[in-house]
């Protein structure tokens, strides 16, 4: 038994094959155009073009995204509004006592906190520094993550000395070297990313290492290889865009972990100075009212702002890997 | 079906029953936050330790709840003419017992020896030897550096069983006081002696000569403390059994686990206390405050720290005494204290000294004329105005530059502290003018505060706390003692503000009144015969140091707000030792006690205390 | 293979010896006011005599010497300050157990909970039951766990009847701990295999076998699913065994004998035997975790290896 479409195959060679085959049969020369020439092999695809298209057609992660910016935007406008508290400033009563947990009025848009404090501004002014430190201590963790990352699944002789490292590091108990940096360093928005940072881009590095281990020999790393290309040129050009969708959700969550983890930091005594209010700070404080429904609103503001920048992050994060992954682009 | 499901409800209401029924009308129950180290008494120095010992040893005296020495261990005691030898005699038939109540041995004079050696002995690192030294018990330090190697020649002897001596170096008018702490306190011999080090590690390596014995020690669980039936005392020892549960986050879960009836007494933090008087008001009750401690604000004579708060600029105006007046007379204390307490009123204190601490023939210390006009020194903001014209004439005259930097300290991880830090920069910038003093707030690490705060010279302003060593004024003098080193002949400077540095500088003022000061305080430590005439010597020395502004007495200990079914006035008041600590003579209610109920057993305890 | 776990075995012994030696000058960094809680009223003498019987009068070498003596004959000394006189081992045996079983259980709930509800996300992608497991992955992503577990704790105890600290010989008091410390790992597991399973579904290999024609039950367990777990595979022995570490939340909220923040504790109260005896542990649990998990990514995935064969 023969396919039909085998048979059909088959005849039209053999028809072809019954004709004259000269060369003006087969080729023609075709007219000199000075465009063509320049014209490459490529295609328009563009990968970050396609991967924003993709994203773009996220609605919810592009209404976040928006949400985003417009609080990123507004915590530096707020102050300059009318009607705006200093963060810092006491508001006294009339009988010239500090007015302490008042209520939600006119005046103090999210009343105050428990020594007369304007807990709008404080809110707005939190979440101001979280994402500050937030955005930073992300950036440098996955600036220098990837790299050592990378570094460290690719290239197999260094294998030894990273984990060596690695293993080192991650049993130095962290509240040990914290609390020697806190007899070194003023208490500052640049301490807390320092102190977050220390030791936060190791877990990112071994993330990625492991991330490469599992794509470093796939035929089509061993066949560039092979080929002779660079080792730098495969980490990047290789590796890298396979992994930008897990690291870009895990940079994502790993915003909202260090304005959760500031937490801790202050506990130390490396935290921000009294001064300058955050998110963890402000929920830290609020815990403790927990079981007080009067004075719950001093927790919850600022556990929404949190959770709408987590959440945020999360679906932001999770709808860009989707869409930087390049089989996802047809 | 249906049985299975009626068995298996009657089975969910007999589970539910079971903590109803644990609630037992002898027990009192509470949380505890953080465990002991040891349960060896004779060398912890942390309070938590001290309540265990102090309700399962008993010292040679106590105190009654109108804070008056009553015998305890000792029937009685006599000084010698010379103010040398303290002779105290011992109750006969107090036994020692182990943890499961059985009987010992008989507790005798030796047993205090047996202390004082354990405390001594260096390989045992007692934390609290330093109280012998200051007690002046004749060669107590020489033995512990090893320089009298026989224990013998260390100024304590068991005569016979029931007779002990202390011989002091130097007269000591309040030693009997001192017998109340750990350092003092008895051991049975033959134990510390087979057990060395070990001793105290668990509740079976101690014995207990005190009110309780500790039936279940679990660390980081549960500690059982069961009344001992044979206890000398034992009637006046009303609670039968004390069962304390460990509970890390025990600020925030006990006062819920009140009202569920799972604990008969929880503290209530500030943070909760406005949903309680709209809920259980009628429940809150206040504690009694603690005699022991005092706070006061200090300013720094040797400051060390960063350039950019201008160190140097601030040793100028330190040492201008209408500055400090000053900021004495702007600081309103009420309003900075309302950061972590609700009655500031009552708390707020004009001396160094805390009232009711010390009394003489009926007067209190903070009484004695010395301190009649003491009041005019604090907050006046129009004085403080008149001060500060003053000030800043003879500051930029100096060459000082204005406004002065103010570095006000607070550790970082106490809110309340942080809070209070934050209103005193409003108040005082608000009172005095940014254009004069610009107040930075500066953070403490959590750990070693005071060492890198106070200790490094590291603050302007700070809120600096002491706990007395013994029941004398003299005792409040200890933070600003002279500290000269004899090697160099210079100051090395006392540990709080650093005044006594000045004296190697050319402040003259500074100078003319710290030599003022340090003769009237040497004049009053000399006089030990007449106790009146001792104690108007200090009050006229801490007169001294408020009238100068070089310290601001700000309040006593916090009296915290709790929920409780005991009456904290019933238990023993003391100015210093462990005795505050002891559940004897408290009673045990069956519910709550109601806020009206607390008012009026302080009422009446105030009216005793005031006879 | 056996070659190369014996050298990695030799190296760890060294990471352990610079770890500890590490952690062993660090922790004598720290002041020494903090050795004394009652500094404050301490003589000369008394400081001097404490910085002798903890030896640290003593040069560093001469003390890291006697330390590695001691840990030789298998000794790691005795605590200071946290339960006084009381050799480290002896407490650490009493708190392990409880640490241990509340982790591994809470790790097998995870697990049974979370890999089966990311299974279901992966598998209907975009339809509702994608939509309500990331409804819960978000909800216990944005609310503090701090917060949380209090919250479970306060209410939880009320509807069941039950006292607020943890008894661990009655059942009823295990459920709600283990419940919190779980919320977590349930949505950390579904978040991760739902996210590799959807990038491995789309790959050439599972085109294949369905134009093949398998099922797609078997595409999902046998191909996708497989591969989807061999990165998490990696992270599983290490999860295993940092439930030794223990949860510092959980167990001070429920008053549980555990590890949970007793490192922390003692680096606090600087009592340096104990530190030093922690770290040792935890060390020992990170790099055994480590090598595992090297190891179990190996058995999964053959294509991974780290013996020598080519490369550069």
């Amino acid at each position: 038994m023969r396919h039909p479409k085998i048979e059909q195959l088959e005849d039209h060679v053999s028809e072809a094959l019954k004709q004259d085959l000269g060369i003006e049969k087969l080729f023609s020369v075709a007219p000199f155009d000075e465009e063509e020439v320049e014209r490459t092999g490529d295609s328009d695809y563009s990968y970050w073009r396609s991967t924003f298209r993709a994203f773009r057609h996220n609605w919810i992660a592009m209404a976040l995204l928006v949400l985003l910016v417009v609080i990123l935007l507004f915590t530096f406008v707020q102050p300059y509004l009318p009607g705006q508290f200093d963060p810092n400033t006491i508001t006294n009563g009339e009988n010239g006592l500090p007015l302490k947990n008042q209520k939600a009025d006119s005046v103090h848009w999210l009343g105050t906190n428990s020594i007369g404090q304007d807990l709008w501004s404080r809110v707005w002014a939190g979440t101001r520094n979280s994402l500050i430190i937030g955005i930073s201590v992300a950036l440098i963790e996955a600036g220098v993550g990837i790299l050592m990352g990378v570094l460290w699944g690719y290239v197999r002789q260094l294998d030894f000395l990273f984990t060596e490292l690695y293993n080192i590091i991650d049993n130095i108990p962290t509240t040990i070297v914290l609390i020697l940096v806190s007899f070194l360093m003023r208490p500052g928005m640049g301490t807390i990313i320092f102190a977050m940072s220390i030791t936060g881009w190791i877990g990112m590095a071994r993330f990625v290492r492991n991330q490469v281990l599992i794509i470093r020999d796939r035929d089509y790393n061993v066949a560039s290889r092979t080929l002779g290309t660079s080792t730098w040129r495969i980490m990047f050009r290789n590796l890298l865009p396979y992994l930008v969708s897990v690291i870009m959700l895990r940079m994502a969550l790993s915003i909202p972990g260090a304005i959760g983890s500031e937490v801790f930091i202050t506990y130390i005594g490396l935290g921000l100075p009294i001064e300058v209010c955050s998110l963890g700070n402000l929920i830290n404080e609020g815990r403790k009212l927990m079981m007080s429904p009067n004075l719950r609103y001093q927790l919850i503001y600022p556990t929404i702002i949190l959770s709408v920048v987590t959440v945020s992050f999360y679906i932001i994060g999770n709808a860009f890997s989707d869409a930087a992954d390049p089989r996802n682009h047809l | 079906m249906k049985k299975m499901i009626s068995m298996l409800l009657c089975l969910a209401m007999l589970l539910s029953l079971i903590p109803a029924a644990m609630a037992d009308g002898d027990t009192y129950t509470a949380y505890y936050g953080s465990e002991v180290s040891t349960l060896n008494y004779l060398v912890s120095s942390t309070e938590w330790d001290q309540t265990v010992a102090a309700n399962i040893v008993d010292t040679l005296v106590e105190y009654n709840n109108l804070g008056e020495v009553i015998p305890c261990l000792a029937e009685s005691w006599e000084n010698s003419e010379d103010g040398l030898t303290w002779t105290f005699h011992l109750r006969k038939g107090v036994k020692w017992y182990d943890s499961f109540g059985e009987e010992k041995a008989e507790l005798t004079a030796n047993d205090f020896v047996a202390g004082l050696k354990y405390v001594l002995t260096p390989e045992y690192e007692s934390a609290i030897a330093s109280n012998v030294f200051t007690a002046q018990i004749v060669n107590a330090e020489a033995y512990f550096k090893g320089e009298v190697t026989d224990f013998n020649e260390v100024g304590v002897k068991a005569e016979d069983d029931y007779t002990l001596v202390y011989t002091l170096a130097n007269p000591v008018p309040y030693f009997v006081s001192m017998t109340t702490y750990g350092s003092f306190m008895p051991v049975y011999g033959p134990l510390a002696e087979e057990l060395g080090a070990d001793l105290g590690i668990d509740n079976q390596s101690i014995y207990y000569s005190g009110a309780y014995i500790l039936e279940t020690f679990e660390p980081q669980s549960e500690h059982l403390y069961v009344k001992n039936q044979n206890y000398w005392d034992a009637e006046h020892v009303y609670i039968e059994k004390i069962n304390r549960l460990y509970n890390a986050e025990s600020a925030t879960l006990s006062p819920i686990a009140a009202l569920r009836g799972e604990v008969d007494g929880a503290d209530l933090d500030n943070d909760i206390l406005d949903d309680w008087r709209e809920n259980h008001a009628d429940l809150i009750t206040v504690g009694r405050s603690n005699l022991q401690y005092s706070y006061f604000y200090c300013f720094d004579f040797d400051p060390q720290y960063e350039e950019e708060y201008d160190p140097q600029n601030w040793l100028i105006a330190v040492n201008n005494s209408n500055f400090r007046h000053s900021i004495m007379s702007a600081l309103d204390r009420l309003y900075g204290m309302g950061a972590e307490t609700e009655n500031p009123e009552t708390l707020v204190e004009n001396t160094v000294t805390p009232p009711a601490f010390s009394t003489v023939n009926g007067k209190d210390f903070t009484t004695l004329p010395a301190f009649d006009n003491i009041e005019n020194y604090f907050y006046n903001p129009e004085k403080a105005l008149e001060y500060k014209a003053k000030a800043v004439e003879e500051l930029t005259a100096a060459g000082a530059t204005l406004p002065v930097k103010v570095v006000l300290t607070y550790k970082s991880n106490d809110s309340d502290w942080a809070n209070e830090v934050q209103l005193e920069k409003s108040q005082l910038e608000s009172v005095l003018g940014t254009d004069y003093i610009d107040v930075i707030l500066y953070a403490g690490p959590a750990d070693n505060f005071l060492a890198q705060t106070r200790r490094a010279g590291k603050y302007s302003l700070q809120k600096c706390n002491w706990g007395a060593d013994y029941a004398d004024p003299e005792t409040w003098t200890d933070p600003f003692y002279e500290n000269l080193n004899s090697e160099t002949g210079l100051h090395d400077g006392n540990s709080y503000n650093k005044m006594d540095k000045m004296l190697d500088t050319d402040f003259e003022e500074t100078k003319a009144f710290l030599n003022a000061y340090y003769a009237k305080v040497a004049e009053a430590k000399a006089e030990t015969a007449d106790i009146e005439n001792r104690y108007n010597l200090f009050a006229e020395a801490e007169a001294m140091l408020i009238e100068n502004a070089m310290v601001i007495p700000f309040r006593k200990s916090i009296a915290g707000y709790q929920v409780t079914k005991l009456d904290v006035y019933e238990g023993e008041y003391a100015p210093f030792g462990i005795c505050n600590l002891r559940f004897k003579f408290q009673h045990l209610n069956d519910d709550f006690v109601t806020a009206q109920q607390n008012a009026e057993s302080y009422q009446a305890w105030a009216d005793a205390m005031n006879k | 293979m056996l070659k190369y776990l014996l050298k990695r075995f030799a190296r760890s012994i060294l990471t352990l010896f610079f770890i500890l030696t590490i952690v062993f000058v660090l922790v004598r960094q720290m002041p020494i006011e903090g050795y004394f809680p009652n500094f404050e009223k301490m003589t000369q003498s008394q400081i001097e005599n404490g910085l002798h019987q903890m030896g640290l009068d003593q040069p560093m070498v001469v003390q890291l010497i006697e330390f590695y003596k001691g840990l030789f004959h298998g000794d790691l000394g005795v605590s200071r300050v946290y339960n006084r006189g009381k050799p480290v081992w002896d407490i650490l045996k009493t708190k392990l157990p409880l640490s241990i079983q509340l982790g591994s259980l809470s790790i097998v709930f995870s697990m049974i909970v979370g890999l089966p509800m990311g299974i279901l996300m992966a598998k209907r992608k975009g339809k509702l039951p994608d939509h309500i497991g990331t409804a819960f992955i978000v909800l216990i992503q944005a609310v503090p766990a701090a917060v949380y577990y209090l919250f479970i704790q306060l209410y939880g105890t009320e509807l069941m009847q039950i006292k607020l600290r943890f008894d661990p010989a009655d059942f009823r008091s295990w459920i709600l701990p283990v419940l919190s410390l779980s919320l977590g790992n349930i949505a950390y597991y579904a978040m991760w295999i739902r996210r590799y399973m959807v990038d491995e579904s789309t790959k050439d290999y599972i085109m294949l076998a369905r134009i093949k024609g398998c099922s797609e039950g078997r595409i999902m367990f046998r191909h996708i699913f497989r591969n989807a777990f061999v990165p998490m595979a990696q992270y599983l022995p290490t999860s295993f065994l940092n439930t030794v570490v223990g949860s510092i939340y959980i167990e001070s909220l429920w008053s549980i004998k555990g590890m949970g923040g007793l490192l922390v504790d003692v680096i606090h109260k600087q009592d340096n035997n104990m530190i030093l005896g922690i770290v040792l542990l935890f060390a020992c649990v990170g790099i055994l975790g480590l090598m595992l998990g090297d190891l179990l990514m190996v058995l999964f995935d053959p294509r991974i290896s780290f013996s020598k064969k080519g490369g550069d």
